[in-house]
């Protein structure tokens, strides 16, 4: 994920953002999660590396960062590496966001939160999370998180991380 | 063993209280901090303060921040003749001072919104995101910290969080939740070291 790479993510955001949207529902839909459905989900992913993107349609870096993490998941998926995406739109932005996902080859399902207190779903997530976006969450082979990633993060310094945890 | 394990939990402790450098805490008081007016000219939180101080971190470009424009106004109008004075800040090295206020004037907000460069401020706040609210009481203590509402959509409102932290603040009291959080942009900050 180089320079490169990184203008190719936000000429790809860009175009999604200006590209004509299909009236009517989009032909992916996204999956209503809350805390239980989390937690779930990381134990069915036992056994490989997860990392789990928190992204919206209205984050900028959110949209620019996830044709990378789409290659990313495409170069290790087959050393032990799951990609999930969550998307925290508003459920009027839920066609957008899966249109979007989709577009992007992000793997399925592709989840929306759907909580009844954001506060105790950020928090069940990781405490020390204040819900920015992007966050990126890395959780180990037990289903134990490792690493969180707030905010823009750099290509190289999440490569890492992920090789680092897939070589053990 | 025992000494391992108070080791373990100061270090523990100081990993969590430093998100930033962060140096103001719920229920501490706030030191002195220096912001800076779109004209680059400094001013300091013990000339701008007030009885009860809110301190918000905001943006120019972030959609959640700026669908709460219209609710920050009404918060302005409706605690300042309380006695509420408005420290706005825009800590994103994205944003220059030009377009903060281009920004302030398109959505006229009747409060002066400062620059917080190299996001010192936010950073002794513990502050990531946009929108995001401190309020300090008359002793100079923080009192709540978090998040404006519950929803980025006003017609899905439930909490006026911040409203109730306010009236309690103002009441001489504690507000029913002191930290709150919400999804939000993260701030834009510059790298260590400029």
């Amino acid at each position: 994920m180089n320079r490169r790479n990184w203008i190719r993510g936000w000429i790809i955001s860009l175009a999604w953002l200006f590209w004509p949207k299909p009236k009517g529902i989009a032909a992916v839909s996204l999956t209503p999660l809350d805390e239980a459905a989390f937690r779930r989900m990381v134990a069915a992913h036992r056994g490989r590396i997860l990392l789990v993107d928190f992204w919206a349609t209205w984050c900028a870096p959110c949209r620019a960062e996830m044709p990378q993490l789409v290659a990313l998941w495409t170069a290790q998926k087959r050393r032990g590496l799951d990609l999930v995406t969550i998307s925290c739109d508003e459920p009027e932005q839920e066609p957008a966001a899966a249109q979007f996902v989709d577009w992007q080859g992000a793997p399925s399902p592709h989840y929306i939160r759907h909580v009844a207190s954001d506060d105790n779903f950020i928090n069940s997530i990781d405490p020390k999370w204040s819900g920015a976006l992007p966050a990126l969450f890395l959780f180990d082979r037990n289903g134990k998180l490792t690493q969180s990633f707030i905010g823009e993060t750099d290509p190289k310094l999440l490569e890492t991380a992920i090789d680092r945890m897939l070589s053990t | 063993m025992k000494h391992c394990l108070v080791a373990f939990l100061f270090s523990a402790l100081v990993a969590a209280s430093s998100v930033y450098g962060q140096e103001f805490k719920v229920s501490s008081p706030v030191a002195g901090f220096s912001v800076t007016q779109l004209d680059g000219a400094p001013a300091h939180f013990d000339n701008v303060k007030g009885n009860v101080t809110l301190v918000m971190f905001i943006s120019v470009q972030c959609p959640v921040s700026n669908a709460y424009d219209d609710r920050m106004n009404a918060l302005y109008q409706d605690y300042v003749p309380k006695g509420v004075k408005f420290i706005v800040l825009n800590a994103n090295r994205t944003e220059l001072a030009a377009a903060v206020q281009e920004h302030a004037r398109e959505h006229s907000f009747q409060f002066t919104v400062y620059k917080d460069e190299n996001n010192v401020v936010a950073d002794r706040f513990g502050a990531t995101v946009t929108p995001e609210t401190y309020l300090i009481d008359s002793a100079g203590v923080l009192r709540y910290h978090g998040s404006i509402d519950d929803a980025q959509n006003v017609s899905r409102v439930t909490t006026r969080r911040l409203r109730l932290a306010l009236d309690a603040v103002l009441a001489g009291k504690e507000p029913p939740q002191a930290e709150t959080k919400a999804f939000g942009c993260s701030i834009k900050r510059a790298p260590k070291g400029t």
